[in-house]
């Protein structure tokens, strides 16, 4: 059971290292320079920050790797010693430095999985480093590894590895932040929508149709975001004849959400800045009355494409200067 | 990006836009976004008084707070905050008024034994010199009374460019000139405490005297972030909605641009969409804090957490530079990390700030 409990340290200190030289590669990708790293790099000076953090990556890719590579019958000797040692003393290194930065610097992470490792260092920070210290130095005089023997045997190694697994997530502050970034969704507040697909959005909706009438521009004259809000000004007309033709604005609110996104609209004159009544809309006609007119629509098509299947081909339609006989059915063309 | 018609295309707003046409640009967003959603009137002031000054202070003698009456002000009477230049000075009166001015635009303020003035140093009022340009906050009750003058008070906030033995080159964004801060040796080591990083691409945030050519830094502002400006650091995530109150760090600007006593404040997340004129050279997109998106016309209701005093202000721009801070104010307690507002000298000094302090602890809420 003790060796089985030391085999397990190395495949877990492996990946520990490499998944840690991982995450700082991809900060220093992402933030494009590599003096921009976290945790004990900040406590040398500005000069030396940047090898440290060059030594530290390559330091625990080079032991992720060496202790995968002397695992088993290959490396066994003095280079598996010398691997799982350096593995061992890096630890107690990091062990060390961070109680130092603990003391010294409380606010910055400790930056063991780059990102993730933003929370000041805490007691369970330095438990895990401390524990990995451990597992590194279990491992020195241990023979190669060996596939298990019996299916029960890799039942028992399997299950040493989870619950050894457990303790480390346990110890890892970082679990639960990459938990929440990976279940984050941004606040409305805080999104970032391009206003093109606001104007988008808004072209598409019935609030656009209903009111496009009145616009004399297609291009807002205003447009700024408040919140979960972003708000597009139009210029317009309203009134008719009678009362006279005004300058008017038209403004959309258009809900900041990806898809069909909620609008609102206010119709506002241009001069005194009061909102006005919006004009009403021609009456829409009942719905049988709807109902029949489609009816009568679908019978002139037919009728229509009838007509075209009995002319001959190359014989063109009547001549518009010769008009041919109304029929009721061109009649209702025309009312539609 | 999509172009309002007959805008630039890089911002919905210009420098110098917290001028007149800005003024009315801005009442009348408020109106338009008011006939949508028709709000309660309980955090919008009358789009008027906003930047109204009294019709007796004119340009280069400043404006005052509350004017608005109830909606533009939510506490007890605010101190006033008038600047200009000091045409004359005695043991009794203060006069304060534009040198090339028309006879009579001068105002006069009576000074008290517990008037206090700054220059550099605490000093007392009748060591001001004529010619010296003074920020004064009147007494909260007695009107026509000078409660604390600053004379020739300065401030560079901003990324440093190049450092020579002899003077600083600071980076405040593109639409402010370029900045040499000079700092004496009598305060070298105050500042060095507080910014052991003076290198090109750090941070940095000084008060000082404020010379023809450069500013004579002698106070720092803040301790200095430990990142170089373009290597923010990530700030916590928010999860459901932003709270309606956040709390941080509320700073000051010198108004480079600006009518003289504006009341308004710089925001640090304005919408990406319209983008920010005033940002920096190396255009550093993101601020630290995590904050709603606004734009230039949108209200705060801007609070002074150390005296409770507070006041509608509606923004006039971002804070291009504020916003790539992550430090905290420690005037009153230790405020939460971030600058969440940097107010222009008139609205920082009318809410009860100290300009030599640099900041104080706020608490913001987002007119809705």
């Amino acid at each position: 059971m003790l060796v089985m409990l030391r085999e397990v340290q190395i495949p877990l200190l492996s990946a520990m290292l490499l998944g840690g030289c991982a995450t700082k590669l991809a900060r220093v990708i992402r933030v494009g320079s590599v003096d921009a790293g976290l945790g004990p790099t900040a406590l040398f000076p500005m000069r030396l920050r940047r090898p440290v953090a060059m030594a530290m990556c390559a330091l625990e890719c080079g032991l992720g790797l060496g202790l995968i590579a002397t695992a088993g019958q290959i490396g066994r000797g003095a280079p598996a010693f010398s691997v799982r040692l350096g593995a061992g003393l890096l630890f107690l290194v990091a062990t060390s430095a961070l109680i130092e930065l603990r003391a010294s610097r409380p606010d910055i992470g400790c930056g063991c999985f780059g990102d993730f490792s933003q929370a000041p260092v805490g007691w369970r920070t330095l438990s895990r480093s401390a524990l990995l210290a451990l597992a590194a130095l279990s491992t020195l005089g241990l023979a190669p590894l060996q596939p298990p023997h019996s299916k029960a045997a890799a039942a028992l190694l399997l299950g040493v590895l989870a619950a050894e697994l457990a303790v480390v997530a346990g110890l890892s502050p970082e679990l639960g932040e990459a938990l929440v970034k990976l279940g984050y969704s941004e606040p409305c507040e805080l999104r970032v929508v391009p206003s093109e697909r606001s104007v988008t959005a808004l072209r598409r909706s019935k609030q656009w149709r209903r009111h496009a009438g009145l616009l004399t521009a297609d291009v807002p004259v205003d447009m700024w975001r408040e919140l979960c809000w972003r708000y597009l000004v139009f210029p317009g007309q309203y009134g008719d004849r009678e009362t006279g033709e005004r300058e008017a604005e038209v403004v959309f609110a258009v809900f900041l959400r990806l898809r069909r996104p909620l609008i609102h609209a206010a119709l506002v004159d241009a001069a005194t800045g009061n909102p006005v009544q919006w004009p009403a809309a021609p009456k829409r006609a009942h719905f049988l009355s709807r109902v029949f007119r489609s009816f009568r629509l679908i019978r002139l098509i037919r009728a229509a494409l009838l007509q075209e299947r009995v002319r001959p081909p190359g014989q063109l339609p009547a001549e518009p200067d010769e008009p041919a006989p109304e029929t009721g059915a061109q009649r209702s063309a025309a009312f539609y | 990006m999509l172009k309002a018609r007959g805008e630039r295309g890089c911002c919905d707003r210009c420098a110098g836009g917290t001028g007149t046409a800005g003024a009315a640009r801005i009442a009348r967003r408020r109106l338009l976004k008011d006939a949508v959603f028709r709000p309660p009137a309980a955090l919008t002031p009358e789009p008027s008084d906003w930047f109204a000054p009294p019709a007796d202070i004119r340009a280069g003698v400043a404006a005052g707070v509350g004017r608005g009456g109830e909606t533009a002000q939510e506490t007890a009477p605010l101190p006033r905050a008038v600047t200009g230049t000091v045409l004359d000075v005695s043991p009794q009166v203060l006069i304060i008024g534009d040198p090339g001015g028309r006879p009579g635009s001068e105002q006069r303020f009576a000074l008290t034994s517990d008037a206090t003035a700054w220059r550099g140093a605490q000093l007392e009022a009748t060591e001001l010199h004529e010619g010296d340009r003074a920020v004064v906050r009147l007494h909260p009750t007695r009107r026509g009374v000078a409660d604390r003058i600053w004379a020739n008070i300065g401030r560079v906030t901003g990324t440093i460019i190049e450092h020579t033995s002899e003077f600083m080159v600071v980076d405040e964004g593109v639409t402010r000139p370029r900045q040499i801060v000079v700092i004496p040796p009598r305060a070298a080591g105050r500042i060095q405490v507080r910014f052991p990083t003076l290198q090109p691409g750090y941070l940095i945030d000084i008060i000082g005297l404020r010379g023809p050519a450069a500013l004579e830094g002698l106070i720092p502002a803040t301790s200095q972030p430990a990142y170089p400006a373009g290597r923010l650091p990530e700030a916590p995530l928010v999860s459901g909605h932003v709270p309606d109150a956040i709390s941080g760090s509320a700073t000051w600007h010198e108004p480079a641009g600006e009518p003289p006593g504006v009341l308004g404040v710089a925001y640090p997340a304005l919408d990406p969409a319209t983008g920010c004129v005033e940002d920096t050279a190396r255009g550093h997109c993101r601020g630290y804090a995590r904050m709603p998106y606004l734009a230039v016309g949108s209200v705060l209701l801007v609070r002074n957490d150390c005296n409770g005093a507070s006041c509608a202000l509606p923004v006039t721009g971002c804070a291009a530079v504020a916003r790539l801070f992550n430090d905290r104010c420690v005037t009153c307690g230790t405020s939460p990390r971030g600058r969440v507002a940097d107010l222009t000298e008139a609205s920082f000094v009318a809410l009860g700030g100290e300009l030599d302090r640099g900041c104080f602890n706020a608490t913001i809420t987002i007119g809705r």
